[in-house]
């Protein structure tokens, strides 16, 4: 027997618990103030950091360079304008430094929102950046502000943050009598976290795609297929949201449906394969009240050419079943860890071996996701771990069983030398993807499930040589 | 053979007199020959004022505020008797950071060195005592001051505030911080005043290093902005001040106090309150009056 096989044969089957470290090595999400990048997915839209020197550089180096080498665009990356705040404003306060720096971006930046985003140094001092914001939002500059300092949390509440911030000082009062009757068949989409989810561009372009093929106009807020601004200032008149995330957005959504009477659907799964997004279509469609017809006609040609790739796919995979992965692990936020396992159980047969979820979501939203775990398939649970120290998780991994068969795990650049270590394959999904050049691919939806696929098992293949 | 540097830091609640009895014992420090510098660590910048006639100078970190570079001897100013006078300053009330600011103020110092050039034997730091940051706490942290001196009366929030200071010397004892020299015991005119600090510093084991009676001598002073050392040199106040620099000027060993937690604090004030009431009730209990 091969030493591995002797090791792998030793693993126990229920993963030891390894002992918490009151560390994070490897960050699987960033500061606060990384939803600089919330304002900078938005067309048009620029944020103004105010926060010590290297803050705002860190974030785009993480979360748009190092993953998935997305790039800062129009106001992202390099553009940001940041006070830089030294000691100075740490002594004396930065409102001043802020105003100057504001007032010198209006002069040489062109841009339809300025978010203004707060480091720890400001929210430590106390800075008011109300104050300093208000006038030039009564002086009708389109800006707004959010504080995001680190320890307010990481940067999926940041997001939430920006969100609200741009929701209740930009957007602002709905009146059907001046902006026109709610459109019942428009929808604003609150799902994956722009940059860091690495596929988000790609995976926001087919969501609009597949909700604007049963009949949607959708307010998809964020990306290059984002009306910008003016799809943002739209959003009272939609007739629903739709969180398609097991928690980032929730909040968003409760918010708009207090102010703005506004329904909205939870769909926790982000769709990935024909059977899911059918569903999802299916679902979406009757809380619209959408033409059956119309729905059924446009998920059945999507399915005629999904299924017609897998006809030609299942050569390949009935053949070479032999060197194909068995279990899986996945290890990534919970929006891209549980549509993974979803698509992984139901759509190829795969085994869930370890399922961890990495951005500390809120204590309240975890049961939700045991939960939609729990029910991965009618008779396929599977447990859920929360942890995002790196070195805790590659000790699960390593405790894990996997069979006699390599495993692959979905996860990050960061499970490169624990999947060395077990001649696993791994596909990278989340950040960071620091080995991974992304533009519009995607994973989701009916398109996105064929790209998977193809990532998926030219992985495995090549590792066979 | 070089001389010692000697740095004290004094802490009390504000208004209670820290500032008065901080100066003074610079004055008689300088009166005796020694080459003092006072250091105010107060956003408000008035602790010198008495060595300097009543009049404000501009403030560590105003010359920071105007200018990203600062040479420390600008912020530097004679006094009374040829002391060095320098204030922190701090931000306007309610903006910035003061504890950051005392931090900058008290590096500027020790990077330009200026306690060794100027020759000193004594840097006295007038401190806000009610330590309510790390700001607040650097002169009792490794490297400043070596022993602390607190300015309490009877009063309890007086108390309360020597306490706080108490725990946070407690707190950086065991990183080599500085250790408590003990209480000067401010505006103590009475047996009972009396018996209240001395209880305290009974049960927090520490000491009194003098008492200092309330006296007018001082306001009017004050009123002349100068010190009593300075106004009034032949008081009996001014001796009272030359005898407290002196226990400092000899004192060698401090010590680690036991502050009491806050209930502990509570239940003790509030038995002291009880002999207070039960005291008064005595003094005017109709049967007082007829006796």
């Amino acid at each position: 027997m091969p030493e591995t096989d002797v090791l792998l044969a030793s693993r126990p089957h229920k993963p030891a618990v390894p002992q918490r470290t009151n560390s994070i090595e490897q960050v699987r999400s960033v500061c606060s103030i990384g939803a600089m990048h919330t304002a900078a997915a938005i067309p048009r839209a620029i944020p103004i950091t105010h926060c010590g020197p290297g803050c705002a550089d860190k974030q785009f180096m993480n979360v748009a360079f190092y993953n998935g080498f997305q790039g800062g665009g129009y106001g992202g990356g390099a553009v940001a304008p940041s006070t830089n705040a030294t000691e100075r404003e740490v002594v004396f306060g930065g409102a001043e430094r802020l105003e100057e720096l504001i007032d010198a971006s209006l002069e040489v930046l062109d841009a339809d929102l300025f978010v203004v985003l707060t480091g720890c140094i400001p929210d430590l001092v106390g800075d008011d950046i109300g104050a300093v914001v208000g006038p030039f939002q009564k002086r009708g500059v389109p800006i707004v502000f959010a504080e995001t300092g680190g320890f307010r949390g990481n940067n999926f509440l940041g997001h939430e943050r920006v969100t609200r911030a741009i929701i209740d000082q930009y957007v602002a009062s709905y009146d059907p009598a001046r902006d026109g009757a709610r459109e019942p068949r428009t929808v604003n989409v609150w799902s994956v976290l722009p940059y860091h989810n690495t596929f988000w561009r790609g995976d926001l372009s087919e969501i609009k795609r597949l909700l604007e093929g049963i009949g949607l106009k959708v307010n998809i807020l964020f990306g290059p297929e984002s009306a910008g601004v003016a799809e943002w200032k739209a959003i009272p008149k939609a007739g629903f949201n739709l969180v398609l995330s097991p928690w980032l957005g929730l909040e968003t959504a409760r918010h708009l449906e207090k102010v703005y009477n506004q329904p909205f659907l939870h769909r926790p799964v982000l769709p990935i394969g024909a059977a899911e997004t059918a569903s999802f279509l299916r679902e979406v469609a009757a809380f619209a009240g959408l033409d059956p017809v119309v729905v059924d006609a446009f998920i059945a040609a999507e399915e005629r050419i999904y299924y017609s790739y897998m006809e030609y796919f299942t050569d390949f995979y009935s053949e070479y079943w032999w060197g194909l992965p068995a279990k899986f692990a996945v290890i990534g936020d919970s929006t891209y860890a549980l549509a993974l396992s979803k698509f992984l159980v139901n759509q190829l047969g795969l085994i869930p071996a370890l399922q961890v979820v990495t951005e500390n979501p809120p204590e309240e939203t975890r049961s939700g996701i045991e939960a939609q775990f729990a029910t991965l398939a009618d008779d396929v649970g599977a447990p859920v771990l929360f942890e995002e120290d790196s070195y805790t998780i590659h000790q699960h991994v390593r405790a894990t069983s996997f069979g006699h068969k390599a495993p692959i795990l979905f996860g990050t650049t960061w499970e490169r030398d624990v999947a060395k270590d077990l001649k696993a394959a791994l596909v990278e999904v989340g950040f960071p993807a620091s080995y991974e050049v992304v533009l519009s691919r995607t994973y989701v939806g009916f398109r996105g499930a064929l790209t998977l696929l193809e990532k998926i098992y030219t992985t495995t293949v090549s590792a066979s040589a | 053979m070089t001389k010692e540097l000697k740095q004290i830091a004094i802490y009390g609640k504000g208004g209670i007199g820290k500032s008065t009895t901080t100066s003074n014992i610079s004055a008689a420090l300088a009166e005796a020959g020694y080459r003092v510098m006072q250091f105010g660590c107060d956003p408000k910048s008035d602790s010198t004022n008495t060595l300097r006639g009543g009049t404000y100078i501009p403030s560590v970190l105003d010359l920071l505020r105007a200018n990203a570079r600062v040479d420390a001897h600008d912020a530097i100013f004679e006094g009374f008797g040829g002391i060095f006078c320098v204030e922190a300053g701090g931000p306007a009330p309610g903006v910035g950071c003061a504890g950051r600011g005392i931090i900058t103020a008290v590096e500027l110092m020790n990077q330009q060195n200026i306690f060794e050039e100027l020759d000193l034997d004594y840097v006295v730091f007038d401190v806000l005592g009610d330590v309510v940051c790390g700001g607040f706490a650097v002169p009792i942290r490794e490297g400043i001051a070596q022993h602390v001196f607190t300015v309490s009366s009877s009063d309890f929030m007086a108390i309360y505030a020597a306490n706080n200071l108490f725990k946070g010397i407690q707190k950086y004892s065991n990183a080599g911080g500085a250790l408590l020299g003990g209480v000067i015991a401010n505006s103590i005119n009475t047996e009972f005043q009396r018996r209240i600090i001395d209880d305290f510093v009974a049960r927090t084991e520490t000491q009194i290093v003098q008492y200092v009676p309330r006296s007018l001598t001082v306001t009017q002073s004050e009123l002349q902005g100068k010190t009593t050392i300075e106004a009034a040199p032949t008081s009996e106040q001014a001796d009272i001040y030359r005898a407290l620099a002196q226990r400092i000027a000899l004192h060698t060993d401090s010590k680690v106090p036991t502050p009491l937690d806050a209930q502990d604090l509570r239940d003790w004030s509030a038995s002291w309150a009880d002999t207070l009431i039960a005291q008064e009730n005595a003094a005017y209990h109709p049967h007082a009056l007829v006796s």
